[in-house]
């Protein structure tokens, strides 16, 4: 869904080539997210075929499969309209599945790991993790590399979630403990 | 010779460093042992939950407090057995303290706040508002340097505590949840400018909940119930990618 929403922003944004919407949408979103050719095509006819994008101007001279990449798009009203709605629409329905999550609740529930050393090696490669995306954040030009800075702060905060919610199981623990010891 | 060896001396090492409160059954062992040691031009930061020591590990880092056991060396030297004026000397030479708030003199401005331990280490006035002015200037704050307290954001206040607590000759830095009351952004500014300390040879260690603000740290110590229970440490190689 948000590739082809993405796709069809960056068409809005300016009528474009396949070609040129793979990388642009790559560089949009700082490389993390790489899209194969096949993928753009299929997408962009999907796109055409809903009605939301039209070969651009007059040049579409409608050939067969193996030009579709030399074709232009342009957004078409009902386009925009799809656009708008998918930006005034909050993202819902996150699913709370995750395997350092998964992990820590099977440790509790099983009793088949030391949960503290669970915690902790999780804890230390996470900050690890977190200290090198700080490295490329120190070293990312906020001029010239927006969207890699962006990223990089999405991914240090989820770290420092994570970090923080490895924190307080076992801080839950250890006061569940304590209750229950005394 | 001697003084190449002296430079390559550690600025600040815990040799089986413990600290306990009281005596007998109701003791209570806020630190320790710990040992580790800290390099000239090091940012460290230490983590762990509530009580675990580390408002203890900074206080005897900076000498304003003593170990029950063990030996705390800074630039190579035992602080232990120092007397009081040695001990003074040092906090207004060597080591600079920035606390988690209440960190300025509310009746001083900036200026005359980060001037302060030039002026009680006897210097004349006119060289230590010079002085004070440009630690202000590393910190984005000249132009405010007339300024009270309370005219100034809590970032500003930490940022002009920061160049009081680096003023003068001073080299080591250990500042308590500096960015505690801050937002992501401005708290992301105070340890960019830590970093920046750093990088001119200067050291940090900072206590912080934060583990996007530790995340810049070259060391991050984790404490728990008084001891060291992670390290991780930065690596400095080339550019690697990001896994997702
Ligand atoms: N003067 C004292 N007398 C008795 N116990 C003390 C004293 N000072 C500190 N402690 C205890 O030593 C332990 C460590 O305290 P410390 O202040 O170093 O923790 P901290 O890691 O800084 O915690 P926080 O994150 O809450 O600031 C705590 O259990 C505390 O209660
Ligand atoms: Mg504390």
């Amino acid at each position: 869904m948000s590739v082809r929403n993405s796709l069809l922003a960056l068409i809005a944004a300016q009528p474009a080539h396949g070609y040129g919407l793979k990388s642009e949408f790559e560089s949009s979103t700082a490389g993390e997210w790489p899209l194969n050719a096949g993928q753009v095509y299929t997408t962009l006819s999907r796109l055409e075929r809903d009605g939301l994008i039209i070969p651009a101007g007059d040049s579409g001279s409608r050939g067969e499969a193996g030009e579709l990449d030399r074709r232009a798009w342009e957004v078409t009203a009902e386009g925009r309209e799809a656009l708008a709605r998918w930006f005034d629409t909050p993202v819902e329905n996150r699913s709370p599945r995750d395997e350092v999550v998964i992990k820590v609740l099977v440790a509790i529930a099983t009793r088949q790991a030391n949960l503290r050393q669970v915690l902790q090696t999780q804890r230390s490669a996470t900050m690890k993790r977190l200290q090198e995306y700080t490295r490329h954040k120190i070293e990312a030009d906020p001029d010239e590399q927006l969207a890699w800075l962006l990223l990089l702060d999405a991914m240090i905060l989820r770290a420092d979630a994570e970090i923080r919610w490895l924190d307080l199981c076992e801080q839950r623990l250890k006061q569940l403990d304590e209750e229950r010891g005394s | 010779m001697i003084a190449e060896v002296v430079t390559q001396e550690p600025v600040l090492q815990f040799e089986g460093v413990s600290r306990v409160h009281g005596s007998g059954p109701t003791a209570v062992r806020a630190l320790g042992p710990v040992s580790f040691k800290i390099r000239s031009g090091e940012l460290v930061a230490i983590m762990g939950p509530s009580g675990s020591g580390k408002s203890t590990l900074l206080s005897l880092a900076g000498a304003l407090d003593v170990p029950s056991s063990g030996t705390v060396r800074l630039n190579g030297r035992d602080l232990a057995n120092r007397n009081p004026a040695e001990l003074s000397q040092l906090r207004r030479r060597t080591v600079g303290f920035v606390f988690q708030e209440l960190n300025l003199l509310p009746g001083l401005t900036a200026v005359e706040n980060v001037r302060l331990p030039l002026e009680l280490d006897g210097h004349p006035l006119g060289d230590a508002h010079q002085r004070a002015l440009e630690e202000l200037s590393h910190v984005g704050l000249r132009d405010l340097a007339d300024r009270f307290p309370d005219n100034l954001s809590g970032g500003e206040q930490q940022r002009v505590a920061i160049a009081r607590a680096f003023v003068g000759p001073r080299s080591l830095l250990l500042a308590d949840e500096p960015t505690g009351a801050l937002d992501s952004v401005t708290g992301e500014s105070v340890v960019r400018l830590l970093k920046k300390q750093c990088a001119l040879g200067r050291t940090v260690v900072i206590v912080t909940h934060d583990a996007a603000h530790a995340g810049w740290a070259d060391r991050v110590l984790y404490l728990r119930d008084g001891e060291i229970v992670d390290e991780t440490v930065a690596s400095t190689a080339g550019a690697g990618g990001i896994e997702s």
